[in-house]
């Protein structure tokens, strides 16, 4: 075989070789776990906004965020400032009078994936979430949790 | 006849120590910069640290090919900045930087690679080009081994895979051109097939970056 295409295999060996390390080695890490339960195309919040005030749970670093939902779709106003990640469907079931809620964004730019889970009882809101960044040689990811109200004014927690 | 110098357990144990504790004092010293530079990632900073990590992983390569080039910093420093996640990357990274020298090594004639080397104005690695070029492929792997004890000298040049793996993990092997300078005198030699070489290579740097990953050891 020509030196060339020696060399030639060699790369391709080499790079194969690398492709399959990182598919091993590169360790996934799960989105947030949204609880099972009878899930529907949401609306009972439609219309409402949340002003959110809450952490990233790995650093303590305070976020504070703004959650539209309107016409069956979510909106973090946080997370668009990141990457416009638009309106996304929600999906809500109804427990005991309380509205549990649960949306996943995705953003079109970049490998970014946003799963909330919250609870709305009243006008105070609970969430929690995941951003998690699945590159190809890592998956990185920040939990977050918050709280807070549908009168801004009234805020008193926020994640994102 | 007078029984040869018998050298105690206490200067070995002493050493040791000393070796712990310097591990101790580096691994203490890299959490207190690590922690200084407020290394986090966050949705602002992302791309930042995804371009950051992507360059250093191209210098990486390019620089751990070189011979004489102290590459393997970078390597430490951005598993240091971003932990035990980045290992596999680190590790691919390795193996792909040592091929690449192996490559040049054995693709490029000679004297075209020392000329090369003397015009980017690595003269020592000019030099341990030049101090190859006479030498049979035999002799070029004992350069290789340069600093090991002779009986390691005759193994290797039996065992050269062996041999290479050790040279690549022998620490202070910068005197003889460092992980790139030994990978290009593989090349060089011609005794060393390269599916062999991928193999041996891809065996030889994985013991940190394995540790780092799945002992979770900080660097």
């Amino acid at each position: 075989m020509p030196q060339i295409l020696q060399m030639a295999a060699l790369a391709a060996a080499t790079l194969g070789t690398g492709a399959a390390t990182m598919t091993v080695m590169n360790r996934d890490v799960a989105d947030y776990p949204v609880p099972e339960g009878e899930w529907t195309a949401g609306n009972e919040l439609d219309g409402r906004s949340y002003h959110i005030v809450g952490t990233a749970l790995d650093t303590g670093e305070a976020l504070e965020d703004e959650l539209v939902f309107r016409e069956g779709t979510f909106q973090s106003a946080n997370c668009e400032e990141y990457c416009a990640f638009g309106w996304s469907d929600y999906r809500t079931k109804v427990e005991g009078g309380m509205i549990h809620f649960t949306a996943r964004t995705e953003c079109p730019d970049a490998p970014h994936t946003v799963v909330w889970y919250g609870t709305v009882s009243g006008g105070e809101m609970r969430v929690e979430g995941t951003w998690t960044t699945r590159r190809w040689y890592w998956t990185h990811q920040i939990g977050f949790a918050g709280s807070g109200s549908a009168d801004p004014a009234a805020a008193v927690g926020v994640a994102g | 006849m007078s029984d040869p110098p018998r050298s105690g357990a206490g200067p070995l144990l002493l050493r040791g120590a000393i070796l712990i504790l310097f591990l101790l004092a580096a691994t203490w010293a890299t959490h207190l910069i690590r922690e200084a530079l407020d290394l986090h990632v966050r949705p602002e900073n992302e791309q930042q640290v995804h371009r950051t990590i992507i360059v250093g992983a191209a210098a990486y390569v390019g620089l751990l090919a070189l011979p004489f080039v102290p590459g393997a910093e970078i390597g430490l420093a951005m598993l240091a900045a971003f932990g035990a996640a980045l290992a596999p990357l680190i590790y691919v990274a390795t193996v792909a930087s040592m091929m690449l020298a192996y490559t040049i090594g054995r693709l490029l004639p000679i004297g075209a690679l020392e000329r090369l080397l003397s015009r980017l104005r690595m003269h020592r690695a000019a030099a341990l080009v030049g101090r190859a070029a006479p030498l049979s492929p035999d002799q070029r792997l004992a350069m290789l081994l340069d600093g090991q004890p002779k009986r390691a000298v005759a193994v290797g040049l039996r065992y050269r895979y062996l041999a290479l793996a050790l040279a690549v993990n022998t620490p202070g092997n910068s005197v003889i051109g460092g992980g790139g300078g030994i990978m290009v005198m593989a090349g060089l030699s011609g005794i060393f097939s390269p599916l062999a070489t991928l193999l041996t290579v891809a065996l030889a740097v994985s013991p940190v970056p394995l540790a780092v990953m799945f002992l979770g050891l900080a660097i």
